[in-house]
């Protein structure tokens, strides 16, 4: 392993998280935070990236899978609640639900923090600006929110999103260097699918080799997502080994190759098709460098979604095309803002702009004049003061097996 | 071998009886407890899956027998066909709207509504005590239909899925058999200085060529005789085996949704006398569970006996089991969960369950757990797997 590549995170960086949330509180009026008990991902199974998000904000609060916490604004301890109270090197005062209802603890986490009477920002009950933003619902567990809202009838609960959420948003070093480190293990993950991936070949023994690849490489699990097919047909996607099945001569391999290490998940797309590439997706795919390119270039902090994607758009046009922009931030899981053009969805990012230390899914899409073609590649790709850079080097371009 | 050309991903291998048998099933218990429909909320994944195939569906099931109302994300399930429910609303992230109006549709406007999931169940949600609905959906639901009653209903669906059918046993059966392959594949890797992310991902990685969806390994190595072991469930890398290491794990496999668990323990070294009789006695306490698992058997009765049994002849056993079947089945009987509460459940033919029972020696320093996916027959418990009892030693 790589001597910069943090093996845990720092109590430095967990100071620098508390700070960051309690800043935000306080601008937001709250006199604590409070990420209640939040679904699990099977249950709450909507997508790969909502599975991850709807546990992220106690992972990013306290190091622990599932955790609720109470974190007062003034600087005051927090208090996690844990099924089995055990603590970690982040948090000593751990309560323990012991396998009942995670009410008693959290109420008394609630008062024990002085909050009995407190305004509350609650993370995670909607979905944010820029965390939980595909969850349109929020992640809370119903029954057990509600009982602490009954138990505690003199605090005001609010929405809090936002307040984790921006601290999420800008990434400190640590976090960078472990997203860095989790683009190369899925970078790693795309050089096994290109070794691996050929007609005949079952497509559940890919899957299995490109996941126990990644996982040999120290990534945490995260379902790989191919979208497999003819390449001038429909690919199907599938977010589990598909038992049974094979690909063809001719057909298009489309990936979404996730890595999770110290729990923050990058990803790098590389588009692999199993015979030659037609004349006619050539300047489809050169484009989608140069999309992919001038992205990269309008990517400053200070400067507005709207900028890059116009940006982008007025490329495509200029080469005779189209150009459609996906962009969402990485983090912990369920990261944004979310940016496609392609299918219209509302803007969420009024008052976002783009910040120094952030990370980003960059991955636009370039479409032939008729719309027939689509291409689509990219990977993660940090902001600085100085401008965007990838977090691994790759070379924009359709892989090609013959 | 099927072409992708031909084929769309399908939610699941099993056939329109299978379905209609569920949800008849679900239907007379709703109707048992003077329920007009079932509703099965944004957040319980489970139930979901069971009534739908879908991975995470919102459902209404009338209990007069109406076709179910179901609701699925169009982010999720992504291309999947489902013959259960060929054409399914699709909520497009606005699951409180989409949830409404699926109730007024029904006619629940003024019913009994039976919401699942809303706490933990007796054999359903065992993990769960505060349920897994997600808060603003059902918050929601509730408010924009003020006539209508809504009560909790985990136990509906929860019975519904403790008793399995044929199909369900032959998925279950299919994943045990997987999870024994994956077992196979740690033997092979497990040898002195090896590297304990590396084995952890070649399992994984066998487990998903087999064709099982993926659910985290467990695993926990450390010198034998030592038990507060951290348990992985991630790849736990730098950590090198070394000789006298005991390996425990819960090896699970899902085919059609159907969760399998077998456990194999393995010694990287030879395995000392006092330890093979502690190995004994749990292969006793596991074949004598086995027999008095029959139809009628309480779960108090079954607890009283194995926690009994071992003190007869020279040690110590207790219970350690837990339901199979979609996910966080129960009940769930452990050291730490007593089954105070579900005592009174009886055990019945075709319920699924990992048997794993500990044993120990007397002063509690040895203890050994072995174990797996067993099915409950009219004679008695019947294993879903092939592997011969015993602490596998690799020396």
């Amino acid at each position: 392993m790589n001597a910069e590549v943090p093996r845990e995170f720092s109590l430095a960086e967990r100071d620098r998280r508390w700070d960051a949330v309690r800043a935000n509180a306080a601008a937001a009026g709250f006199d604590g935070i409070f990420v209640p008990l939040c679904l699990d991902s099977t249950n709450l199974n909507l997508s790969p990236e909502q599975r991850r998000g709807t546990r992220s904000d106690c992972r990013y609060l306290t190091g622990m899978e599932n955790a609720a916490v109470v974190l007062p604004t003034a600087g005051g301890k927090p208090i996690a609640v844990a099924d089995r109270g055990n603590g970690n090197a982040w948090v000593d005062d751990v309560r323990a639900a012991n396998r009942g209802s995670w009410v008693p603890a959290m109420v008394e986490a609630l008062r024990d923090a002085g909050l009995e009477r407190g305004r509350i920002g609650v993370s995670g009950l909607r979905n944010g600006t820029v965390s939980h933003v595909r969850a349109t619902s929020g992640v809370v567990n119903h029954s057990a929110y509600a009982d602490v809202k009954r138990s505690l009838p003199n605090a005001r609960f609010e929405d809090g999103t936002d307040c984790v959420g921006f601290a999420r948003y800008r990434k400190g070093p640590e976090e960078i260097a472990a997203l860095r480190n989790a683009a190369r293990i899925a970078a790693a993950g795309l050089d096994e699918l290109i070794e691996v991936a050929r007609p005949g070949v079952a497509v559940a023994e890919v899957y299995a080799r490109v996941v126990g690849r990644m996982l040999e490489l120290g990534s945490e699990y995260y379902p790989l997502a191919l979208d497999i097919g003819p390449l001038e047909g429909e690919q199907h996607r599938h977010e589990d080994p598909p038992f049974g099945m094979t690909p063809q001569p001719g057909d298009l391999v489309i990936n979404e190759m996730d890595a999770v290490y110290l729990g923050m998940i990058a990803q790098e797309d590389q588009p692999v098709l199993l015979g030659a590439i037609p004349d006619a997706w050539k300047p489809v795919v050169e484009l989608q460098a140069e999309l992919y390119r001038t992205g990269l270039e309008l990517m400053k902090p200070g400067v507005s979604f709207a900028a890059i994607t116009q940006g982008v758009a007025e490329r495509a046009e200029q080469a005779g095309m189209h150009g459609w922009s996906m962009l969402h931030s990485r983090g912990f899981g369920n990261d944004g803002p979310l940016i496609n053009t392609q299918d219209g969805r509302p803007d969420r990012t009024t008052g976002v702009e783009i910040e120094p230390n952030t990370v980003w899914m960059w991955k636009p899409s370039a479409v032939s004049a008729d719309g027939r073609i689509k291409f689509r590649w990219g990977g993660c790709v940090l902001v600085t003061e100085q401008g965007a850079e990838p977090l691994v080097p790759r070379t924009p371009g359709l892989v090609s097996i013959q | 071998m099927t072409k992708l050309h031909d084929a769309r991903p399908r939610a699941g291998p099993y056939s329109l009886a299978e379905r209609d048998r569920r949800w008849d099933v679900v239907r007379k218990r709703a109707a048992d407890q003077n329920l007009d429909c079932i509703l099965v909320p944004l957040g319980n994944g489970i139930d979901g899956r069971y009534l739908t195939q879908y991975r995470s569906a919102g459902v209404v099931l009338p209990t007069d027998g109406g076709p179910p109302i179901v609701i699925v994300d169009s982010f999720a399930d992504r291309a999947s066909r489902n013959d259960w429910i060929p054409d399914p609303r699709l909520a497009n992230r606005a699951w409180d709207e989409a949830m409404t109006r699926a109730l007024q549709d029904a006619g629940m406007d003024r019913a009994r509504v039976g919401v699942v999931g809303l706490r933990g169940g007796t054999v359903s949600h065992a993990r769960s005590p505060d349920g897994v609905v997600v808060h603003s959906v059902y918050e929601e639901v509730t408010r924009r239909l003020p006539n209508a009653t809504f009560v909790d209903a985990t136990d509906v669906v929860g019975f519904a899925r403790y008793v399995k059918s044929a199909e369900e046993i032959d998925c279950l059966t299919h994943a045990a058999a997987i999870a024994e392959g994956a077992i196979d594949e740690m033997i092979q890797q497990a040898r002195p200085g090896a590297d304990l992310g590396v084995l952890y991902a070649r399992v994984v990685q066998r487990l998903l060529a087999l064709g099982s969806e993926y659910d985290p390994l467990a695993i926990a190595a450390g010198p034998l005789g030592v038990f507060r072991t951290t348990r992985h469930t991630n790849p736990p890398h730098g950590r090198t085996l070394e000789p006298n290491t005991m390996i425990t794990n819960e090896v699970t496999a899902i085919v059609g949704g159907q969760n399998a668990q077998e456990d194999q323990p393995i010694l990287l070294g030879p395995i000392p006398d006092e330890w093979r009789r502690v190995v004994d006695l749990q292969r006793e306490v596991f074949e004598a569970g086995l027999e008095r698992m029959r139809p009628g058997t309480s779960i108090g009765e079954l607890i009283d006996f194995v926690n009994g049994f071992g003190e007869t002849r020279g040690g110590k056993t207790l219970i350690l089991m837990h339901g199979r079947g979609y996910g966080d089945d129960g009940p769930l009987l452990s050291p730490r969960a007593r089954g105070e509460k579900v005592r009174n459940v009886p055990i019945e033919a075709g319920t699924a369950w990992v048997w794993k029972p500990y044993a120990m020696s007397a002063d509690e320093r040895i203890q050994f757990v072995w174990g797996g996916d067993v099915v409950v027959t009219e004679t008695g418990g019947k294993v879903l797997f092939k592997r011969p009892h015993g602490l596998v030693s690799i020396e």
